[in-house]
This record gives structure tokens, sequence and C-alpha cells, in this order.
């Protein structure tokens, strides 16, 4: 039987160490959150006594860097956990199936290595930036790091150093729950008697990405003033607890005045479809997506789930959630009523169904996008893969001289 | 700057002269006979200065326009033309380049004054002469003022919290109208006016009148552009300083809570902290205005209030270097101490010898440099079970 493996590799600009990752996504299933496992490769007497260090470190950027002055730097990096790699030092450490694959497959100069995330880590959330900004994107990063030194502390060659950047992220639960999230509010107006009470109740509490978002507004109007038209968003929510910031954004939204105005005295009851997507929200500044490597595989941020009796106050990093908006508006002397619906925007857990059916989308939008574009991202042909590869060690050569 | 010590003022003093050094030669006597009318009566009490005072001085101002030409003149051409200074806050920095660049015009006037020994020009070239340091001194105070608020700003709150191009671009035109009053008021004599100091080759506000209207004047001119610029970069500096404390601390309860001892600014950490770093800087910008005005405000409030004697010639010329001198000091701290402007002055022009270090590009701290070589290193391979 032949499976094939998708693996991740990068070397440092020397060459001689060599990162082999199973994965760059890493999923935090709230009780437990995969280790970071992989396998590196060294070079056969390069070493020379020093050793390999490896480390798992988290960046925090929550300012543009062409704003730094004064020697203030706007990230700090989390070093979350340091190991030294060869030799190895944790002898009773169990390897996964990927690393032994690996490891049977690259032979004896392959030392694996595995790394846990901090109970409490965030997730892997980038904060878009205006169209031309060029400048390292803001939010909370991973990276893996090894390195070739005599000591831990000793980070001096460049050469022979390299870093790769990972995700952290979260699944929905498999169970999408059965509660209907709604709320009801109701506006009285000073100099009239009568209410006009608003009711919204959406038909799911997590959503996955690209999933439409249904919205049942109910309005009953017993006042005396009328609703000229009914504004709906979807809001994204983003506290960035390295700052203490907080704000809002639209992320989708509508506005209609269909079944307008509502007289006094009347019902509406009329469902809105939003579809909250990244793709509609290109180049706005502050929208936070699920950390991407690739400018393609970005979608908005998941909404960030916290272990059962935490609060979403202890989180860290950056806090994501959402909600849908519904305003109405009454008249210039009536003001605008508004109430928020909290919901989760999620990405399916492995194993669903919806997660075959999206992956299936993608794959069909992917295969589209690479019938334009060469290169190597056809995953499925190893020759051409491997060509590439050897035509990148040599480029690494030809830096090094 | 000056080559020699001050001389103890009491040698400059009419009753102190020592008869074997020929005939005394009081200051203005020299002074062509249609400007005789500026010299202020004050002056007059002095001996004229010995050439080598007036060479010291003369060959200070050529250093300093050359310096701040340099300076001045090389932030002005890197931070218009290259895309990645091109941010709000800069435009403070340029527009404090085109103060200092302003002050620069008086200096060849100086240079033709110093070597005439009187004010070309007469009462024109006078007023032209306080009104351009006037308007560019005030200026750069008040900018000093906007930067350190802008700094703060953008500290306090670095996803949002930046000036705006609209915001800044009122802050410039603020500062010029902050700059106008009281170096308009003196030049149509509405409200004190101009005349020669020192040496009677440069010029500024008077300040040794003795009515309640100057007195007044001098008072207001020191709170104007003086106190309230101080105040406004103490301010400033102190809450950036205190907010960077804080946000230090919080970080580090934050870092506590994933069990993170280790909490670094960047791949290559600096030994020093970041509240001294920050401490370091505010407090050399501060000490850079103290430096540039206080002996100003020094010598005009003892000229209006205190002992007139105390000002020599000499003495009155000290204010004029210092201010003078901060000019082109200015874009050394500003400029130089920013990150991307060093590396754009690295790139244009190799032979000043600055050598930035590259952290940006190859540091293992991850970001568009490594995402954009990470995904060009993806590969697939396959493993055969």
């Amino acid at each position: 039987m032949v499976v094939s493996v998708k693996v991740f590799k990068k070397a440092t600009p020397n060459g001689k160490v060599t990162f082999y990752l199973g994965r760059r996504d890493f999923i935090d299933h709230l009780d437990y959150c995969d280790p970071v496992d992989g396998v590196i490769v060294v070079e056969p007497d390069y070493l020379k006594n020093r050793k390999v260090f490896g480390q798992l470190a988290t960046t925090y950027r929550y300012g543009r860097e062409e704003d730094e002055v004064m020697g203030v730097k706007f990230s700090k990096e989390l070093i979350l956990s340091r190991e030294q790699i060869v030799p190895m030092t944790n002898t009773n450490m169990e390897m996964t199936p990927v690393q032994e694959k690996l490891v049977r497959k690259l032979g004896s100069n392959a030392h694996p290595f595995t790394f846990h995330f901090p109970p409490n880590s965030p997730s892997s959330v980038t904060l878009q930036q205006e169209g031309d900004d060029m400048g390292k994107p803001l939010g909370v990063e991973y990276t893996i790091r090894a390195y070739v030194a005599d000591s831990e502390d000793d980070r001096q060659h460049k050469r022979s150093q390299v870093s790769l950047v990972i995700k952290k992220l979260q699944y929905a639960p498999l169970n999408r729950g059965q509660r209907l999230p709604s709320s009801l509010v109701s506006k009285g107006f000073t100099f009239s008697n009568g209410k006009i009470s608003l009711e919204v109740t959406l038909d799911r509490e997590i959503y996955y990405h690209g999933e439409k978002v249904a919205a049942t507004v109910q309005v009953s109007n017993n006042s005396k003033k009328s609703v000229k038209s009914i504004k709906c968003f979807i809001v994204q929510h983003t506290e960035i607890t390295m700052v203490n910031a907080q704000f809002s954004k639209h992320v989708a939204q509508l506005e209609t005045k269909e079944g307008c105005p509502i007289t006094p005295g009347a019902n509406l009851t009329k469902t809105f479809y939003l579809i909250p997507l990244a793709a509609n929200n290109k180049d706005r500044h502050g929208i936070a997506l699920d950390g991407h490597l690739k400018d393609e595989d970005c979608n908005l941020a998941s909404s960030t789930m916290v272990q059962e009796g935490k609060s979403t106050g202890d989180a860290c990093g950056i806090v994501i959630s959402y909600s849908v908006r519904i305003k109405l508006n009454c008249g210039t002397l009536g003001g605008e009523m508004q109430t928020d619906v909290p919901f989760k925007l999620l990405q399916p857990a492995p194993g669903t169904i919806e997660k075959k059916r999206s992956n299936a989308m993608k794959k069909m939008k992917s295969i589209e996008q690479h019938r334009n574009v060469k290169g190597y991202y056809q995953d499925d042909d190893d020759n051409i893969v491997f060509e590439d590869f050897a035509k990148m060690r040599m480029n690494n050569v030809n830096m090094a001289d | 700057m000056y080559l020699s010590g001050p001389q103890p003022y009491a040698s400059f003093l009419n009753e102190s002269n020592d008869a074997s050094a020929g005939p005394v030669v009081y200051l203005g006597q020299d002074y062509p006979l249609e400007f005789q009318h500026m010299v202020h009566a004050h002056w007059r009490g002095f001996r004229a200065p010995p050439i080598y005072y007036k060479a010291g001085i003369y060959i200070a101002f050529c250093v300093l326009m050359c310096l701040n030409l340099f300076g001045n003149g090389l932030v002005l051409w890197i931070f218009s033309t290259s895309k990645s200074l091109r941010t709000p806050s800069n435009l403070l920095i340029l527009n404090l380049a085109i103060f200092d660049l302003f002050m620069c015009t008086n200096m060849p006037h100086y240079l033709l004054n110093g070597a005439l020994g009187y004010i070309v020009g007469g009462e024109l070239g006078c007023d032209i002469y306080a009104l351009n340091g006037g308007i560019s001194g005030m200026g750069a105070a008040i900018t000093n003022a906007f930067i350190a608020f802008d700094r703060y700003k953008t500290i306090s709150n670095p996803i949002d919290g930046r000036l705006s191009y609209g915001q800044i671009i009122m802050c410039i035109i603020f500062t010029w109208l902050w700059a106008t009053p009281f170096s308009v008021l003196p030049l149509f004599q509405i409200w004190g006016r101009y005349q020669p100091e020192g040496f009677l080759t440069t010029c500024t506000f008077d300040y040794l009148t003795n009515t309640d209207d100057n007195r007044l004047f001098v008072r207001t001119i020191f709170v104007w552009s003086y106190a309230i610029p101080m105040v406004m970069i103490l301010c400033s500096y102190y809450k950036l300083f205190s907010h960077v404390r804080s946000h230090e601390r919080m970080l580090a309860a934050q870092a506590q809570k994933m069990n993170v001892k280790s909490l670094a600014a960047n791949a290559n950490t600096d030994s020093m902290s970041v509240e001294l770093r920050i401490a370091k800087a505010a407090l050399i910008i501060y000490m850079l205005f103290v430096l540039a005005w206080t002996p100003y405000s020094v010598v005009a409030l003892i000229g209006c209030f205190g002992e007139q004697q105390l000002i020599t010639p000499f003495i009155s010329m000290l204010p004029m270097l210092a201010c003078k001198s901060v000019s082109c000091l200015d874009p050394w701290v500003y400029a130089t101490s920013h990150p991307k402007y060093r590396l754009e002055l690295e790139r244009r022009l190799p032979w000043l010898g600055i050598r930035e270090k590259q952290h940006t590009s190859s540091s293992g701290g991850g970001g568009g440099e490594s995402i954009a070589s990470v995904s060009g290193d993806t590969l697939a391979m396959s493993v055969q079970n």
C-alpha cells in the first residue's frame, strides 16, 4: 500500500540542518493540543561537538514596524519551550506515526523532536493591513526554530539557523449544539406611548467559514412610530489583550427597506442571509484573519473558544468573537434601536461531513487557481516538487558562495 | 563652543579699563552712522570685544552652518523620497528639518554681518534676521512638542492610535501659526521690537527696554515659546514612559499565564530594558530642548527683570549659538535614531559608514520575509509505507 504523505521541509541557509514537519496546522482541542512533531536531519560530520537546539516561540506583533520609535518594539517574542534536539536528551520520547515514517525514510541522521503548546496559548491570528503595507503582519504567530550552537543561549550564527512559521488553530466541536441564539429588545419613546419590539433568532449557534448566517427578524410595532428601514450587520469583535485594545468591524452588511415602513400596529417577520467572508473584506485595515501562511488560504479569524469553566477574560493573545447586529431605523425623531446576537464562526473539525464538503470545494477552487499558475503547488506531482527542491538547494549554494 | 572661557564680566565694564591698553573702543562706536540709532544704550557701556572672540564665534557659525545644511538637507532628501519613510509621524520630522533649515538661512547673513561688523541691510536686515530666527525657533520648539505628543499617541495605542495624515497636517499648520504672532508683532512694532544684540551683528527681540509694555512682552514670549512647549514635552514623555512601564508589566503577567519566563522584544535581545531605553531617549530629547532654549530665556529674563549689567555682549551671543547648534543636532537626534532612516542612509550613502544591524530580514522572528521563503520551501514528498 502506498500512502502519500505531505511533508513540509526547510533547511538552514547553509543547507546542513533541515526541518521536516508533517503539517503546519496544529489544533487546539481545548482539553489538549496537538504537539508539534517533526524530525531534524543534520548532515553527518557537520556538528563536531556542537549541539542542535530547538525552540517553539510565539510572536505578538501589536503595532506597525514603521511606527517604532525611540527604541520601542511593537512586538514580543515568547519562547514557549526549548529543547536540545541533537544529541537527544529526552530519551523516553514516543514517536508519532509521522515521525516514525520520517525517521525510517531519512535514516540515521534524522532526530525526532516534539514541542508542546503550553495551556492558555493563543491561536494564530493575523490582522489585515491596508493594501500597500509591506511590514510584518500584526497578530499572533508561531515559529519553530532550530539552531546549531555550543550552548542554549548562543544564537549567533544565522547561517545555521532555520525557522518555520506554523499555525495553532481551533476547530469546531463535533456537535454543533441545538440552542438557537436569540435576542429580544423593545424600545419605548419619550413623547408617545407604546413600544416597538425586535426579536432576532439565528438558525445556528456555530457556523463554519463560508456558511450562510440566517437571522430571522421579528418586528412588532405597537408604537405610534414607524420603522423606516432595517440594517443587518455581521460584526467581528477583536480584543487585543497585548495592548488592552478592542474594536469591532462590520464584515458583512445589508440594508433593506423591503416591507418597510412598518407602520404602527404592523408586524414583520423576515429572514436575512449574510455570509461573512474574508474575500469581501480585502484590504480593510484591522480585519482579523486566521493566521495565514499563504494568501490563498485565508479566512476570517475563528471565534476564540476557551475551556469550560474559564472566561474569555483569561485568554491571551487576540480574542475574536462574532455577532449579528440588527438596527432598526425609526425615523429622525424615533432614533435607532439595535440588538446583537452572538454566534461562533469556526473551522469544521476534520472528519465531519461538512468538512469533507468544504474540502472538496476548496480543492475545486485550488485546482481552478492552479490551472493558471504553474509551479510547485501541484501537490500530487512528486517529481516536479523534487526538482524545485534541488534548484533551491543550488540557489542556496550560490548564495553561500 | 567658544574657544576660550569667558573673561570675568568686570573686565568688560567701562569702570575697569586698564589705562595701558591704549584708546578704549566702546561697542557701537564704529557702527555706521546711519545705523547708530539702532544700538541700544545698554551695549554702549561695553568695550568692543577683542577680535579673537569675534573670530571664534565666526568660525563656530561656519561649522554650524555646514552641519545644519548637511544634516537637515539629508533628512529632507531621504524622508521625502523614500517610500518606507512615508508615514504621518515622519511628516513632523520633516517639518522640524524645514524649520531648522529656515534657521540656517540666517547664517550667511550673519557671516556677512560678522565680517563687516554691522548688520547688513540696516533696519530691514535686522528685522528679516530676527523674524527668521523667531519663526524657526518657536516653530521648532512647538514641533518638538508635537513630535512628543505623536509618539505618546503612537506608543500608547499602537493598533490605531497614531495620528492620521489629516491630523498631522493640522498639527503642522498649527506649528506655523504658533510661530507667527510673536515674530510678526515685533516686526511691525505693534508689541515689542527687534534690535541688534551682542556684538551688534545679530538681531533679536528687545529684552532690554524697561517699559511695562516690553516687560509684559518678554514674559509672554517666555511662556509662549519656552514654557508651553516644555510642559507639553515633559507631559508627553512622562505619560509615554509610564505607559511603557505598565505595558511591560502587563505582558509579563500574560506570559506568566503560559509559564513563559523569557520575554524578548526581538530575536536579538538588547541588554537594556525597554523602560531604560525609552527613558534615555526621552531624556536626550528633553535635554536638547533645555539646551536650546534655556540660555535664551535666562538672558531675556535677566535683561528684563534682573541685573542688566550681567549681560555682556559675549554672554548674549551664547544663546544664539545654543539654539543654532541645536538646529544642527535635531536631525541626528530625531532622524538618525530612526531605524528605517539609518537603513535608507546605509543603502544610499554607503560612504557614511552606517552599519545597521539587519535584524529585520534574517532573524528568526518570523514575519513577512520568512512567510515568503517558507511558502517557497514547502514541498511534498512521498513516504512509502
